[in-house]
């Protein structure tokens, strides 16, 4: 499995993410993909995929960590704190505030 | 850099007067308290007691010397000075819900208060029945009216409410004033006509300032986010996302830099660059003196609770000047509406800024 793979499907993901569905269904099919891109992910490699978002990106990462969090598998916890982690650096508390106040979930 | 503690209790809000000898403010209770500085220090040389609630807003006319404040009694008073007595005059809000903020405009003819009754109150004084009356701003605010700023030409009124917008109204009173002249924000200016209306944020909106010119608006909301709308840029807004918590108070320091303030108790300089309509980060106002510690992160944080079953709070003391949220940041008005000032200062031009917090301290800063 190279680390490409994975960095693409990582910005795919994002990138289609249902921003105004209603659908639930839509939305829930999009926090599984999302849950499973972030899941495949190597610890040592999370940083870097950070570092390749934008401030609106790290936003929508932030939204999804905290929906994962909300929905935990059997080891999904422990990998989304590492992206938890990284994500804060590069959002700052202000993205955690964000997907509190957020009316657009994801 | 100076700093006072006056209070154990928080600063609620505070006014200067116009040589900046003098400070009101609330001390979180009914009461406005009037410190004059004495050399280095600063002593108590009036206390108002008429409010039966909270005193939420405070604004001291600096021509006129008289005070405005407002509270959660649904009640405004102007105070005027009457040899050394500061003699309240009732003003009827007909408001049902607490007032929340008030602030003189420019000619100092006419205050806004802005109230949980979901409007603004705009009184002025009736000569033939000497007395406040007011008319009322409704449509289309949904909740309360956190904030308020005039625009130069004392029509004009800036309003953040806690239904996410910020909004600009005409104030225009004919009984007090002449027609305005067109402005970028628009020509047909009745009283009560909407002239501008945000939909950028997701949070309740703090705190609210026109620029020293009027053309631009800036604002800061609950949702951790800076906005600005430039009406030579046909209204268009800029926003940012800032990696701190809220900011409760902003104030434009040049007609491009902002200076703001929240819950993470140090200011914050924010630049717009016009040509591209974007807003950026200028740095911290004050550095701790230490090397910041991040503090733990989520994973430690689980982890602690895991081992001991009790919250570890991060033992890094507060380092930054103010230990809890600043409240307000109020520019120093030097050079606003013709007058002329011996210290630079205005929102065209800020050199020195105030801003108080919940820890009961007041901070004078110097912008250099």
């Amino acid at each position: 499995r190279r680390t490409g793979d994975a960095l693409r499907a990582f910005h795919a993901a994002l990138r289609s993410s249902p921003g105004n569905a209603k659908s639930q269904a839509m939305k829930e099919q999009a926090q599984g993909t999302m849950l499973k891109v972030l899941t495949s992910f190597k610890s040592s490699e999370i940083e870097q995929a950070v570092n390749s978002l934008d401030r609106n990106g790290v936003d929508l990462l932030m939204k999804y960590i905290y929906k994962g969090f909300e929905k935990p598998t059997e080891n999904s916890s422990a990998i989304l704190l590492q992206w938890h982690e990284k994500a804060l650096a590069a959002g700052g508390l202000g993205s955690i505030v964000r997907v509190l106040t957020a009316r657009k979930t994801v | 850099m100076a700093y006072h503690s006056f209070l154990l209790e928080p600063i609620s809000c505070h006014a200067w007067n116009k040589d900046r000898t003098q400070i009101a403010l609330c001390p979180n209770n009914h009461e406005v308290h009037i410190y004059r500085k004495d050399g280095a220090k600063w002593s108590k040389v009036h206390e108002l007691k008429e409010h039966n609630g909270q005193v939420t807003g405070i604004d001291w006319a600096p021509e006129s010397n008289r005070l405005v404040t407002c509270g959660t009694d649904r009640n405004a008073y102007v105070w005027t000075l009457k040899g050394n007595v500061w003699k309240p005059t009732l003003v009827i809000l007909r408001i049902n819900r607490a007032a929340r903020c008030v602030k003189w405009s420019p000619k100092e003819n006419k205050f806004a208060v802005g109230s949980g009754s979901r409007l603004i109150s705009i009184c002025y004084f009736e000569q033939e029945n000497d007395w406040w009356v007011c008319k009322h701003i409704k449509k289309p605010i949904r909740s309360t009216v956190l904030s308020l700023d005039w625009h130069p030409n004392n029509v004009l009124l800036a309003a953040g409410s806690c239904d996410f917008k910020c909004r600009i109204f005409s104030a225009y009173i004919k009984e007090v004033e002449e027609r305005p002249s067109p402005t970028p924000w628009g020509s047909k200016m009745p009283f009560g006509e909407l002239m501008f209306e945000s939909s950028s944020s997701c949070g309740w909106v703090h705190s609210i300032c026109f620029s020293a010119s009027g053309a631009r608006v800036a604002w800061v909301s609950h949702d951790s986010t800076l906005c600005l709308a430039d009406a030579n840029k046909k209204m268009g807004v800029a926003s940012l996302c800032t990696e701190t918590l809220p900011l409760l108070a902003v104030t434009f320091i040049t007609e491009n830099s902002l200076v703001a303030a929240g819950h993470d108790c140090y200011p914050m300089l924010f630049t717009y660059e016009e040509s591209q309509g974007a807003l950026t980060f200028g740095g911290k106002l004050d550095v701790p003196k230490q090397s910041s510690q991040r503090g733990l992160t989520a994973r430690e944080r689980f982890q602690n609770l895991d081992k001991k079953a009790s919250s570890d709070t991060a033992n890094a003391t507060l380092d930054t000047l103010h230990k809890n949220s600043i409240r307000r940041v109020l520019g120093r008005r030097g050079g606003v509406g013709g007058q002329i000032s011996v210290l630079a200062g205005g929102k065209a031009n800020c050199s020195q800024f105030c801003t108080t917090g919940m820890d009961g301290g007041m901070s004078i800063w110097d912008v250099k």
